[in-house]
Parts: C-alpha cells; sequence; structure tokens
C-alpha cells in the first residue's frame, strides 16, 4: 500500500467545504447544502462499495470475463472523491499483477509469486528461480495511451506493455535480451530462465485465447510463421560470415537451402534459416526458426546455443528483433 | 587453262568411287553415331567423338583408330553432344563427388560449387566430352596447400592470423599504455624546464645541448606513439575484418578438406581418382550398360 494513502482520513465539515458544490452556492438553501452533502457522501459510499464488488470478483471469480473486466476497471479506478479517501489501498498497477496471477491460476498455470512489499507498501511478483536476482512490477503509462510496462524493479528492463483498454500486448526484445541472455545469463540456471519465457508466453496465449489480445511476441515467438524482423535489415555479408565461422567453432555448419539461403541445422530437427528479398529487396534480411512442434521461438536458440547467442548479441545494431516502436524505442 | 579431258574414263570412274566411298565412310560414321544416341549407349559415343582419347584411355594405346576427320564432322555440334552426355555423368559424379554441386551456365556447359556450405567457393568447370573437372587453379591450390599444412598441424591462414592477432594486442597496448605516456610527457618536459633553467660553465655547454637534445628525441618518440594510438582503433577493426575473411575461408577450406578425407582417404587419393575419372566413366559405363534408365 502506498504510504500516500497512510495519512488520517480527511473530515469535511459542512461550512469548510473545500470545493464547490455542482449547483452554484448562492442559490442554495442550507438544507439543500445538507442534501447535496448527503448525496455525494452516498455517490462516494456507492463508488467504495462497487470498489469492493469488484475487487472481490478480480480475487474470487472463476469466470474469464468477469475477471478481465474487473482488471480492466479496477486498473483505472478512482476510489477516492472529494467527500470520502480511504487510507490503507492498493495502486492502480498492483491489480496488474493480481490480473496475472489470477489469469494464470485460471488456467491452472500459476507459477510466479505474489508477494507484498511491507517496506514499500507494494505488491511484485517473484519467479521462482530468478528470485535471487530480480522482482518485477508494473508500471504505469501515464501518458494518453494508458497501460502499464510489466517491469524488472531492479534494472528498470521493461518486459512487455499490457493495455486492457486496447486489448493489446507487445514484448520488448531488447529488455527480454539484455535481462535473460546478459544480465541473468551467468547467474540463474538456463531452465528456469526457460520456466520464466515459458510464463511470459503463458500469459501471452490467454490474453490471446480467453480476450482476443493483439499480441506480438517479437523473439518469444514460437510460431513457423514468425518472421523476426530484424534492425539493420540491409546488414553486410560479413555479419553472416561470422556466424559462418562460429558456427564452425561450435560445431555446426552453416549450409545453403535449396533456394541458396542460409541454413542452420539444429538438434531435435531445429532450423534457423535467414532469408534475404522476400520478393522485396528493400526489406533486406528477416530471420526464421522452424521446428515440428512449432515450439521454439528465437529466444531459445539463443539461450541453447552459445555460439548463436554471442554472434546475436556481437551484431546487435544489425540483428536486434525489432518490437513495436509505439510502446519501445 | 585446265584441260578437263585429261582422265580418262578409268581414272574417272576410280575418282567416283573414291568419293563415293569417302562420303559412305562419313554417312556410316554419323549412322553408328545416330544409332549409337538412339540406343543412349553412351561409352560408344565417347569412342566415336574421339577415339584418340578413348584408346589412349582405354586401350592405353596410342593413335590406335584415330578417325579425326569424321569426329571433325560433329565439331558444331560439341554443346548439343555434351548437353546429352552430361544426363549420365552428373548422376555418376553426384555419386562419386558428392560434395561438388553442379550448375548449368549454358548448353553443354557446367560449373560446380564445392560444397553446399555459405559462400561456397566456385570450384571449377566440368568438360563433359573429356569427362575431366577444369579446376579453378587458385582454389585448387588453396585445398592442396591446406592438405600440405596438415602435417604440420596447421590451417590455411594460421600464420596470417597469429601475425595479425599479434599486431593487433600490439595495438591494443598502444592503446592502453596512454596514461603511462601522458606521464612519461610530463617527466620529460619538468626535465626540460630544468635544463634550460640551468647555469653551466662554458666549456659545459656543449654537453647540456646534448642532454637536451635526447630530451627533446625522447619527447618526439612519445608522441609519435601517440599519433600511432589515434590509428589504433581503425587499425584493430580493419584487422578484426582481415582475420575473419582469413577464418572463413579456413573453415571453407576445412570443410573442403573433411569431404575430401569422408570420400577419399586422402588428397592424393582424390586427385588420382580425377586423373582417371575418364576411364572409371567408362569402365562404370560398361558395368550399367551405359546407365540407360537413368538417361530418360
Amino acid at each position: 500500500m502506498n504510504k500516500e494513502y497512510e495519512r488520517p482520513t480527511e473530515v469535511f465539515k459542512p461550512n469548510t467545504l473545500n470545493v464547490e458544490p455542482t449547483s452554484s452556492a448562492p442559490t442554495l438553501s442550507t438544507s439543500g447544502r445538507l442534501i447535496t452533502y448527503n448525496d455525494q457522501l452516498k455517490d462516494s459510499l456507492d463508488n467504495g462499495y462497487h470498489f469492493t464488488e469488484l475487487l472481490d470478483q478480480l480475487i474470487t471469480t472463476d469466470d474469464a470475463a468477469t475477471l478481465f473486466n474487473a482488471a480492466k476497471m479496477l486498473s483505472t479506478y478512482q476510489l477516492d472523491t472529494a467527500y470520502l479517501t480511504f487510507p490503507q489501498q492498493y495502486s492502480q498497477s498492483d491489480f496488474y499483477l493480481i490480473f496475472i496471477n489470477r489469469l494464470l491460476a485460471l488456467h491452472d498455470r500459476e507459477r510466479v509469486i505474489l508477494q507484498s512489499s511491507d517496506r514499500y507498501g507494494e505488491l511484485y511478483h517473484e519467479f521462482p528461480g530468478i528470485n535471487s536476482a530480480g522482482y518485477f512490477i508494473f508500471n504505469l503509462e501515464n501518458s494518453v495511451q494508458g497501460g502499464a510496462y510489466y517491469t524488472e524493479k531492479t534494472t528498470g528492463e521493461a518486459l512487455f506493455y499490457l493495455s486492457f483498454e486496447k486489448h493489446t500486448l507487445r514484448f520488448n526484445s531488447r529488455a527480454l535480451t539484455q535481462l535473460l541472455l546478459v544480465d541473468y545469463h551467468d547467474k540463474i540456471e538456463k531452465n528456469a530462465l526457460k520456466g520464466f519465457e515459458t510464463y511470459l508466453l503463458d500469459i501471452g496465449n490467454y490474453l490471446k485465447e480467453d480476450y482476443g489480445f493483439d499480441i506480438d511476441f517479437t523473439l518469444l515467438d514460437p510460431s513457423n510463421n514468425a518472421v523476426y524482423q530484424l534492425a539493420d535489415a540491409n546488414f553486410s555479408s560479413s555479419v553472416i560470415d561470422q556466424l559462418f565461422v562460429e558456427a564452425a567453432n561450435g560445431g555446426r555448419m552453416l549450409e545453403l537451402s535449396e533456394s541458396g539461403a542460409p541454413i542452420l541445422k539444429l538438434d531435435n530437427d531445429i532450423v534457423v534459416q535467414l532469408l534475404q528479398d522476400n520478393g522485396d529487396e528493400s526489406l533486406g534480411w528477416t530471420l526464421k526458426v522452424y521446428d515440428q512442434q512449432h515450439e521454439v521461438a528465437w529466444f531459445d536458440v539463443l539461450l541453447r546455443y552459445e555460439f548463436l547467442r554471442s554472434w546475436y548479441l556481437k551484431n546487435l545494431s544489425a540483428l536486434e528483433v525489432q518490437s513495436d516502436v509505439l510502446y519501445f524505442n | 587453262m585446265v584441260n578437263v579431258n585429261t582422265l580418262s574414263d578409268e581414272e574417272r570412274l576410280e575418282a567416283t568411287q573414291e568419293l563415293s566411298k569417302a562420303v559412305a565412310n562419313k554417312i556410316r560414321y554419323l549412322q553408328t553415331l545416330a544409332t549409337a544416341i538412339d540406343n543412349k549407349d553412351d561409352r560408344l559415343i565417347y569412342q566415336l567423338i574421339d577415339s584418340d582419347h578413348y584408346s589412349e584411355q582405354i586401350i592405353q594405346a596410342k593413335h590406335g583408330s584415330a578417325d579425326t576427320e569424321n569426329e571433325n564432322l560433329v565439331n558444331d555440334t560439341t554443346a548439343k553432344l555434351s548437353q546429352y552426355l552430361s544426363a549420365n555423368l552428373l548422376a555418376y559424379l553426384a555419386e562419386t563427388y558428392p560434395f561438388f554441386y553442379f550448375e548449368q551456365v549454358d548448353l553443354g556447359r557446367f560449373q560446380f560449387y564445392f560444397g553446399n556450405w555459405w559462400d561456397r567457393r566456385l570450384f571449377g568447370e566440368l568438360d563433359v566430352i573429356k569427362v575431366h573437372f577444369d579446376f579453378n587453379s587458385t582454389e585448387y591450390e588453396k585445398l592442396r596447400r591446406a592438405f600440405e599444412l596438415e602435417g604440420q598441424n596447421k590451417r590455411l591462414n594460421s600464420d596470417k592470423i597469429a601475425m595479425l592477432s599479434n599486431q593487433a594486442d600490439q595495438l591494443q597496448a598502444l592503446i592502453d599504455s596512454q596514461g603511462q605516456r601522458d606521464e612519461e610527457k610530463e617527466k620529460i618536459r619538468l626535465q626540460l624546464k630544468k635544463v634550460a633553467q640551468e647555469k653551466v660553465m662554458p666549456w659545459e655547454t656543449s654537453k647540456l645541448k646534448e642532454a637536451k637534445q635526447q630530451l627533446v628525441n625522447q619527447l618526439s618518440d612519445l608522441s609519435e606513439q601517440d599519433e600511432k594510438s589515434q590509428e589504433a582503433y581503425r587499425l584493430i577493426k580493419d584487422n578484426e575484418n582481415k582475420v575473419l575473411e582469413l577464418s572463413k575461408e579456413d573453415t571453407l577450406v576445412g570443410y573442403e578438406k573433411q569431404s575430401v578425407i569422408a570420400k577419399f582417404g586422402t588428397f592424393d587419393a582424390f586427385e588420382a581418382r580425377c586423373e582417371s575419372l575418364y576411364r572409371d566413366y567408362m569402365a562404370d559405363l560398361i558395368a550399367t550398360s551405359g546407365r540407360v534408365n537413368t538417361n530418360e
């Protein structure tokens, strides 16, 4: 709970009204004022009561639509009014966290732990296996577009943007790369990172299934149809030369496909393919990852194969998978 | 004036018969060739179009049954013949040299790449009529050299890469020692100042001058190094690019070597097989009855 709410309840006295009543004061009689005041109180109490109903729903409902509606309402809910303030409150961003847990719980996939911090008076997410390195909260986007960024608190890396209003989820490839493939690389078990990735994918998949969200998974997208757009698609072939050499050092051969595109065959029939010129030369290079089960994303490959990870990180200015520029830059 | 009536009837008849025989001989040659093509008897075609080479290679007899004049008849058909003969030959080569990837460049003309990996090298052209690889001499030489270096446990560019890495280390050291140089320069400047203020006896002036000159020289040496270190970043980058090029070539040639070893064991065996390719192929044509079935 935020500290700012820990001040004592303000008491409004009729004669020291610090807010203008809705109708112009001079025309009101005293009883009119009292009635107006009382109506405002009733509205404020109703408003508070409605809040508790929504919170009930958020915490206990088993219905996906009800859950979503409650989270959406609460994420922008103004609990305080000029007549009534609540000293103990969760912040709007906390409802995003609760929603994530409840959504995953509805699908029996709740793996992230919702913790509350006494010190900062806020809720946060802890993920088993990586909790030694960091924890997660939502940061509200205060501009008109609304929504919130799921952010690792200590590094400030914003992993995804979520908007209930716009039914939109956008992953941030740069932050995911920096946090999971660089910062955590030497201190966190690969299995834990893989588990965390699955958790992020779950969020996206359930938002899509249950609420028809529009999702950009960026480098987490496991579909074979995913075409990863790269930062500088017109990079020089020396970037691929490097891959060729590093792959050889990693015991793999960068081959040519029948169409002449460079492909890298990895274990379990996973194939990484670099494609140029999708009918339009200006598109430059793109990247695809194939596997029979549609389960493997570029991220997985980077996580598993050290030579690919080092190649990707070394050439990030050319190879970085692009995120939605509307939310990340 | 030519006297047309100088030939006797007998002589004329003889000449006509000669001509007729010569033409018949050519017809027979072409007829045999046509039949061989109809029968898809590639071996016979090879024998007919270059009997000299055939007998030299197969019968091991020089000029056994050379028929060059008749062979000249199909000189202008070489591209078509080559195109026809390539079908069986390429099928044979795909088995024998699985690492060569052929690409048609014109009617009856094929070039080939070594391998199907990134930036594979264009390795030469195939002479279908001669059943012979015209290797690109530069690329072939690199492969040969790589095998040669194997004994020394080196790759083609090991030495060059080592040299460049060494250079890069020196350049890095030059960059890293900037602080140290700055300190030294400061020290020398102080010394120079001191020398300038020193009062000495007249007979000592030359000695002083010498000392001063030495300090100036040291200072300019250091400045020179500073300039070099300014350049160093760019040079290191250039260096990296060169090393990448060389490493790529080593990787390419490494794959080529592996391919040769996997199929032939040694480079000598590979060369020997290329040398005897014509013979081996004719033998294969005989053994497989001309690979008739593949030439549909």
